[in-house]
C-alpha cells in the first residue's frame, strides 16, 4: 500500500460528488445568486484556503458586476502552539466593504465556529447586506446556528476531501469531493452504508 | 480559559480551549435541572449540561463514552427536553469530539481524551457512574457528585422551565433535603 497522500485517488473511499455533479451545482447557485442580486453590486468573500476552488468557479457563474476578496482565518490547532490561543485574521481584506452587499463563500460548513467568528467580524465592518454561500453543509456537526443563504449540497457526516478541502493540506486539487478512507487518517471505519442517498441537493 | 475550573474530562477542556478560540463565550456547568421527582416531589435526579454558551443560548453536554453506552445519557436529555421544551441542548458524542479532532488535526489527541482514559477526576463507568467504587463506595462518594438541594437562586437559573416543572421544582426546593447525583 502506498503512504497517504502519494496516490491520491487510492486514499479516496468513495467519489461523493462527481466533478460534472459540483459544476452543475455551482452553475445553479451562480444563476440563483445573478438573480437575487440583480442591478446590485456584489463583494465575493473568499475564506482560504478551502474555498478557493468554488470561488473560481462560483464568480465565473455570476452575471454580475462584482468584486472578490479573500480572508484567512487560523484554525484552531493550527500548530501545536495555537491550540491555547485566539483565532486570528491571517489575511484580512483589501478593501474596505462599508455600505457594499457582501457574499461569504464557504467551501463547508460543519461546527459554524469559523463562520461565527467571521460574521461577527465582517458585520462589525457595516455592510450593507452580508449573506453566505456554502457548496457542502454538514449540519450533523453543527454548533452554532447561522442561517446560510445558498447552500449547494448538505452532506452527510463523513470527512471529506476534494475541490478546495483537504486533510493534512493534500487532497485539495482533486476534481471531486470524496470521503477519505478512515485508514488513511489512523481511524476504524465508520462507513454509512448509502452515503449517495444521504446527499441533499 | 479559567485554570481552576474544575473539568470532569479531559475532552471538555479541550472543548472550551477551542471555544475560547473562536471567541464564543461559556460557562461551565452553570445549572442544574431536576429531571425525576418521586411521589412526594422530591428531586430524584438532575441534570447539568456540561457547557452552557450564553451568546448563542444554547446549552452543549458532551459524553466520549462509546456510542452503544449513551442509552442512560440520552434517557437525562430526553427528560430535561421534555420538562424544560424552551431549553436549546446539543449532544455531542463521542463521534463528534473525535470529527472534531481530526478536523484540527488532533487525532492523536483521541486515545488520550476518550472514555475513561480522559476523566480527571473521579474516574467514572462507561454508563456514567462513579467506576472504580463498590456499591458501598459509591455512597461514600456521593456528595463529591452532588449538587446542593434546589434553592431559590437554582430556581432563577433555570432557564424557563414548563410549569409544570416550576411546580415540581419549587415543591422540591421546600422538601429536598437529599443531595442529587447530576449525571
Amino acid at each position: 500500500m502506498s503512504l497517504p497522500g502519494t496516490d491520491l485517488h487510492a486514499d479516496v473511499g468513495q467519489i461523493l460528488l462527481s466533478e460534472e455533479r459540483i459544476a452543475a451545482k455551482v452553475a445553479e447557485l451562480g444563476r440563483a445568486i445573478s438573480a437575487d442580486y440583480a442591478g446590485r453590486r456584489l463583494t465575493l468573500v473568499s475564506v482560504l484556503k478551502g474555498s478557493l476552488p468554488f470561488m473560481a468557479d462560483l464568480m465565473r457563474s455570476i452575471d454580475l458586476p462584482l468584486r472578490i476578496d479573500l480572508m484567512e482565518v487560523s484554525s484552531y490547532g493550527g500548530t501545536a502552539t495555537e491550540s491555547s490561543g485566539l483565532v486570528r485574521i491571517l489575511k484580512d481584506l483589501s478593501a474596505t466593504i462599508e455600505q457594499e452587499h457582501v457574499l461569504i463563500v464557504e467551501d463547508i460548513i460543519d461546527t459554524g465556529l469559523t463562520l461565527n467568528y467571521l460574521v461577527r467580524y465582517l458585520r462589525g465592518k457595516n455592510p450593507a447586506s452580508l449573506h453566505i454561500c456554502t457548496l457542502l453543509d454538514k449540519p450533523a456537526r453543527r454548533l452554532v446556528e447561522i442561517p446560510v443563504d445558498y447552500i449547494g449540497f448538505t452532506i452527510p457526516d463523513q470527512f471529506v476531501v476534494g475541490y478546495g478541502l483537504d486533510y493534512g493540506e493534500i487532497y485539495r486539487n482533486l476534481r471531486y469531493v470524496g470521503v477519505l478512507k478512515p485508514e488513511v487518517y489512523g481511524a476504524g471505519a465508520e462507513v454509512e452504508p448509502d452515503l449517495e442517498a444521504a446527499i441533499e441537493g | 480559559m479559567d485554570p481552576s475550573t474544575p473539568f470532569a474530562h479531559a475532552s471538555e477542556a479541550e472543548m472550551a480551549r477551542i471555544l475560547d478560540f473562536y471567541a464564543v463565550r461559556w460557562e461551565y456547568e452553570p445549572h442544574v435541572f431536576p429531571i425525576l421527582w418521586n411521589l412526594d416531589g422530591d428531586v430524584v435526579e438532575s441534570f447539568s449540561p456540561d457547557f452552557y454558551l450564553p451568546d448563542l443560548d444554547l446549552y452543549l453536554e458532551m459524553t466520549t463514552l462509546r456510542q452503544k453506552l449513551v442509552r442512560k445519557k440520552n434517557r437525562k436529555l430526553r427528560r430535561l427536553r421534555e420538562n424544560y421544551p424552551d431549553i436549546n441542548i446539543k449532544l455531542f458524542y463521542a463521534r463528534d469530539f473525535r470529527a472534531l479532532m481530526l478536523k484540527y488535526g488532533k487525532l492523536a489527541l483521541i486515545d488520550g481524551l476518550s472514555g475513561s482514559s480522559g476523566q480527571v477526576t473521579i474516574s467514572r463507568a462507561e454508563d456514567g457512574t462513579p467506576a472504580d467504587l463498590p456499591a458501598a463506595g459509591l455512597a461514600a462518594v456521593a456528595p463529591l457528585l452532588a449538587v446542593p438541594p434546589s434553592s431559590p437562586a437554582d430556581v432563577a437559573a433555570l432557564a424557563t422551565p414548563t410549569r409544570a416543572a416550576r411546580r415540581r421544582h419549587t415543591r422540591s426546593a421546600r422538601l429536598a433535603e437529599r443531595p442529587v447525583a447530576r449525571r
